[in-house]
C-alpha cells in the first residue's frame, strides 16, 4: 500500500490530527505563548503540500472531528448552569451587559468590513467573530458566510482579548471582576476565559457564562439579520 | 483498579450519548424550521433540561468538561481548511484585519463599561464596603 493510500484513510487523518493537537499541547504546556492551534495545523497542511494530496481527501477523517463540535457547544449549558446558580443575583443585568456586547460587535464587525469594499460572503464572514468556534461557524453557515475565515477571525478575536482585554479595561477604569469577566468573555471567548483563570475564579466563572450567552444571543440576532435581509 | 476504570468510561459515554442525543433533537428542531442553528437549540433545551432536573449534572460533568478542555482539537480539520483560501484572504486582508480589531475593541468597552456601570454591588464586595465603613 503506498504511503498517498495511508494518508487518505479517515482513520489516518483522525489519528494524525490527534497526534499533532498532542504535540501542541505539549509545546504550550511549556511555552504559553505559542498558539495551540497554529501547531496543530502546521503539519498537517505540510503533510498535504508534501505529498500532493488534496484537502477533501484528508477532510474525509477531518469531517468526523468537526461534527463533534456539535455535541461540544451543547456542552457549554454545563458552565452555564453551574456559574448560573452562583451569579444568580447579577444574572438579568448580565444578561442585558451581553447582548449589548453582541449587538455592538457583530455591527461593528459587519460594518468595518463592509465600510472598506469586504464583497458580502466576507463582510457576513465577520459578524460572528466574536463568539465560540462552534457556534460561529454554525452563524456564518447560515448567514451564507465563509467558515474558515469565521474561524480565522476567531481564533484571532479570542488571541487579541487573551492578550490586550485586561490592560485595556484597566485603562477604561474597568476594576470590578464581574465586568472584566463579562467583557472578555462576550469579545473572545474560551481563549479570553482561560486566561483569566490564573487572575480570578469570579472573572472565570463570569467569562464563561457570558461566553455561552453571547453565543446563544449573537444565533438569534443572526436569526432575525437573516429575516429582515430576505 | 480496572473496575473503576470501566465505570468512569461507561460514564463518560453516557454523558457523550446525552450530549449527542440533545444535539440531534437541536439540529431536527432546526430543519423543521426554527431558525437557530441546531447546536445552539441543542444547548438551550440541554440548559432548561439541567433546570428542571430531567437531566442531572453527574451524568454528563466529565464527558463535557472533556469536548470542552479539548475544543481546540475539533475545530483543527476547518483552520487546515485555510490553505485553500490563502488568495482570497490575502486580498481581503484589509478588510478582515480592521473589522477584527475595531469589533474587538467595541465588545470590551461596551460590556466593560456597562457592567461597570450597571452590576449590582457584589454581596462579598458589599461586606467589605460596610466592615470598612464600621
Amino acid at each position: 500500500m503506498s504511503f498517498a493510500l495511508l494518508i487518505r484513510h479517515p482513520v489516518f487523518s483522525i489519528a494524525f490530527t490527534v497526534l499533532t493537537y498532542a504535540l501542541a499541547t505539549v509545546l504550550h504546556r511549556r511555552w504559553r505563548w505559542i498558539p495551540p492551534i497554529v501547531v496543530a495545523c502546521l503539519p498537517i497542511m505540510a503533510l498535504l503540500l508534501l505529498v500532493r494530496e488534496p484537502y477533501e481527501e484528508y477532510n474525509r477523517g477531518g469531517n468526523f472531528l468537526t461534527w463533534l463540535l456539535g455535541p461540544a457547544t451543547v456542552a457549554l449549558a454545563v458552565p452555564m448552569y453551574r456559574h448560573g446558580v452562583a451569579l444568580r443575583r447579577s444574572l438579568p443585568v448580565l444578561a442585558l451587559i451581553v447582548l449589548a456586547g453582541s449587538v455592538v460587535g457583530m455591527t461593528t464587525a459587519g460594518l468595518t468590513a463592509w465600510l472598506l469594499g469586504a464583497p458580502l460572503p466576507v463582510v457576513m464572514s465577520t459578524i460572528p467573530k466574536s463568539v465560540t468556534t462552534p457556534i460561529a461557524i454554525e452563524v456564518c453557515r447560515e448567514l451564507k458566510g465563509i467558515p474558515q475565515i469565521t474561524i480565522a477571525l476567531v481564533i484571532l478575536a479570542g488571541v487579541l482579548g487573551a492578550s490586550f482585554g485586561v490592560p485595556l479595561l484597566r485603562l477604561a477604569g474597568v476594576r470590578e471582576d464581574r465586568a472584566i469577566g463579562a467583557a472578555i468573555g462576550t469579545s473572545s471567548h474560551g481563549v479570553g476565559t482561560a486566561s483569566l483563570v490564573h487572575h480570578s475564579e469570579m472573572q472565570a466563572a463570569v467569562s464563561s457564562w457570558a461566553m455561552a450567552a453571547a453565543g446563544v444571543f449573537t444565533s438569534l440576532l443572526a436569526a432575525l439579520l437573516k429575516l429582515f435581509l430576505r | 483498579m480496572i473496575k473503576s476504570l470501566s465505570i468512569q468510561l461507561v460514564n463518560s459515554l453516557i454523558g457523550l450519548a446525552i450530549l449527542i442525543a440533545f444535539f440531534l433533537l437541536g439540529s431536527w428542531l432546526h430543519r423543521l424550521g426554527v431558525p437557530i442553528p441546531g447546536g445552539v437549540l441543542g444547548l438551550i433545551l440541554f440548559f432548561l433540561a439541567l433546570q428542571v432536573g430531567i437531566v442531572k449534572l453527574g451524568w454528563v460533568e466529565r464527558m463535557a468538561g472533556l469536548l470542552l478542555r479539548h475544543m481546540v482539537l475539533l475545530f483543527v480539520p476547518l483552520t487546515v481548511g485555510l490553505m485553500e483560501l490563502g488568495a482570497l484572504l490575502s486580498k481581503q486582508a484589509l478588510a478582515i484585519t480592521a473589522s477584527l480589531v475595531v469589533s474587538s475593541v467595541a465588545v470590551l468597552l461596551t460590556t466593560g463599561l456597562l457592567g461597570k456601570w450597571l452590576l449590582p454591588a457584589h454581596p462579598a464586595a458589599a461586606n467589605a464596603e460596610t466592615k470598612a465603613s464600621q
